[in-house]
């Protein structure tokens, strides 16, 4: 008979297990932190049957954008949730400075020699390029030349602008402030000519909202990735990704081994698989239009470049002079946009 | 004895509240009183930055009227609502309850994003207007104030209509019925009969619609863009961008002591007319 201690009893214990961290990963899989949208579609398509097909792991996606898996990590300080981080380079710095990566073995990396060179280093290897420009609606405006024509007309009116709270927006910022006379460590000059057409810029957003507010006609003219060019494109919007004449920005996203993760060598098989020639290929294609970095995989048309070397002469940034400060960019971004 | 264990009852409940409610709350207030985003040296500077700083009380202003005008929005457009609701078949009164409820049924992400094709340079708006010729150039709705409490009112508006709902239809009929009979005019019955008795209804609503829409992270960066800074913007930039605890944990204790202070001013007010109607 049940009496009241009893089902006391039987209350908290349901309530106390529901508390408790999940049950450890099953045998023969691995947990792999991923970008919530088209990354987290793209691998649930791609990478997560070709490793079971090849090694027999089942791959858990948790999704997470970078400052999140970051926030997670050091928050459950040496019991990382996740396997593997898949980061951009200003959190990638962070992650190496909160030391929540193990070393990278390239050893048992063998697509190793499929790479090019910078893509692989002792903390982890470069999965996918992102190159940033200027995208526009050839319906509404002519192509921009560069940064400089953004903060003219008819581009300045039909203008949307991120702030520095992604990679691709801080990068387009600094591109910016280069030309105005400002650098890497400078970006006051944009933020300057910014403030001055200001009043006529058609929008100032969340970067995940720009995508949205380009294909509503919210404005015509932004900085971004040729994924979301291509994506876009892909669903019938009319845009066209320019490569300023500054050049074009790129970066990595790059795959990493958390530190005290559960299934060390499974993670290791599944930063294989990503970088294999397979899934690259296959990460290629729309609707997902991933840049490749295997060297067997052909580059598709639509991008700035013929082929992978050609992007060592893309414009990089150093992140580690860029992170400490970033803060300080945002308070000040904030404060001159503030209406 | 019997107290007792009902006392136990309540046990579980307890437990969980405050070990995932009040013991993270007081750690984010211990959090918030260290210098450095590394959590070493403990210090009043992230309270100094803050407070010193005459671009904060900008933010928590606006922050605190948005939520105010959204409140004046959701009375303005619900109160008429909950009257006709009051007086409809009840037949009819499933319909509205169903519309009332949709908006909490749908994803707040699909919310909002709706609402970017509504209030868009080509949205539903825009576009209706230029086409029957009241506009020539698009109307700025995205993006600004007036924009963001349009829709803040149409997203939170359940919060505000099923407390009042629930208040107004254990009315009495017959209180209405003696105020015609007594001469009262439609008006007169509404603000000296309906009105005060709807008050502790109208006052929960006016708590929740205020707590949620000041907090509504989502749809004021989305809809309200950047340039519109609110205290959550700030929370979400410093705790995720940035990785500075401390200070996040100073601006989200200043946005909760801003929302209590303005909630316990709300309900001390309902307190007050409750008595002046019952007393």
């Amino acid at each position: 008979m049940f009496s009241r201690r009893n089902l006391l009893v039987g209350a908290t214990a349901l309530g106390g297990a529901s508390l408790l961290p999940a049950i450890a990963h099953a045998k023969g899989s691995v947990a792999a932190a991923i970008y919530p949208g088209t990354w987290e579609e793209a691998f649930r398509a791609t990478v997560a049957p070709a490793l079971k097909k090849k090694d027999n792991i089942d791959v858990e996606f948790q999704p997470l954008f970078a400052v999140d898996q970051v926030a997670k990590a050091k928050a459950a300080r040496g019991a990382p949730p996740f396997d593997a981080f898949v980061l951009d380079p200003g959190p990638r710095i962070t992650a190496i400075e909160g030391g929540l990566f193990d070393k990278f073995d390239s050893k048992k990396f063998s697509n190793l020699s499929k790479m090019p060179a910078g893509l692989v280093d002792e903390w982890g290897v470069g999965v996918n390029a992102q190159v940033v420009g200027i995208a526009y609606n050839p319906k509404k405006v002519p192509a921009p030349k560069g940064w400089k024509d953004l903060f003219t007309d008819p581009w300045v009116s039909r203008l949307g602008l991120t702030g520095f709270q992604t990679t691709f927006g801080t990068v387009s910022l600094i591109e910016i402030a280069k030309v105005f006379g400002g650098s890497e460590t400078n970006v006051e000059p944009a933020l300057v000519e910014l403030k001055k057409v200001l009043p006529k810029v058609a929008a100032v957003g969340q970067p995940a909202a720009m995508p949205g507010l380009f294909q509503q006609g919210q404005c015509d003219v932004i900085y971004t990735n040729t994924q979301t060019v291509a994506t876009l494109k892909g669903r019938g919007v009319d845009i066209e990704f320019v490569k300023p004449e500054t050049g074009a920005i790129t970066f990595l996203t790059t795959l990493h081994i958390a530190k005290g993760a559960t299934d060390v060598e499974n993670a290791y098989k599944y930063i294989d698989i990503v970088a294999s020639k397979e899934v690259q290929e296959a990460l290629t294609k729309p609707p997902y239009n991933f840049i490749p970095v295997n060297k067997d995989v052909p580059l598709p048309d639509y991008l700035p470049m013929k082929n992978l070397d050609e992007m060592s002469t893309y414009i990089r940034h150093d992140w580690a002079k860029i992170n400490p400060l970033r803060a300080g960019w945002i308070e000040k971004f904030n404060k001159e946009m503030a209406k | 004895m019997r107290k007792l264990a009902e006392w136990q009852l309540a046990l579980p409940l307890a437990l969980a509240f405050i070990s995932i409610f009040l013991a993270p709350l007081l750690l984010l207030v211990g959090v918030s009183f260290f210098n450095d985003d590394k959590i070493s040296q403990p210090g009043f500077g992230q309270w100094i930055k803050f407070f010193g700083d005459p671009f904060s009380y900008k933010v928590i202003a606006d922050t605190m009227l948005l939520g105010v005008k959204t409140v004046a929005a959701t009375i303005l457009v619900g109160y008429p609502l909950a009257l006709v609701y009051l007086d409809a078949s009840p037949r009819v009164q499933r319909v509205l309850i169903f519309i009332i409820v949709l908006p909490l049924l749908l994803s707040v992400v699909v919310r909002t994003f709706a609402w970017i094709v509504v209030l868009g340079r080509e949205g539903v708006i825009n576009q209706l207007l230029m086409s029957l010729g009241i506009i020539s150039e698009p109307l700025k709705l995205l993006q600004t104030e007036l924009g963001l409490v349009i829709s803040l009112t149409q997203i939170e508006m359940p919060l505000m209509l099923l407390p009042l709902i629930s208040v107004m239809s254990r009315l009495d009929p017959n209180l209405r019925d003696a105020s015609a009979a007594l001469g009262a005019s439609r008006w007169r019955t509404l603000f000296t009969v309906i009105v005060p008795l709807s008050m502790p209804g109208l006052v929960a609503g006016c708590l929740l619609v205020f707590a949620s829409s000041t907090t509504a992270f989502i749809s004021q960066t989305v809809i309200g863009g950047v340039r519109l800074i609110y205290l959550p913007l700030l929370i979400w930039q410093q705790s995720l961008v940035v990785f500075n605890w401390p200070f996040a944990a100073v601006i989200s204790i200043s946005l909760l002591v801003s929302v209590l202070t303005v909630v316990s001013a709300l309900s001390w007010f309902g307190r007050k007319s409750g008595g002046y109607v019952h007393g």
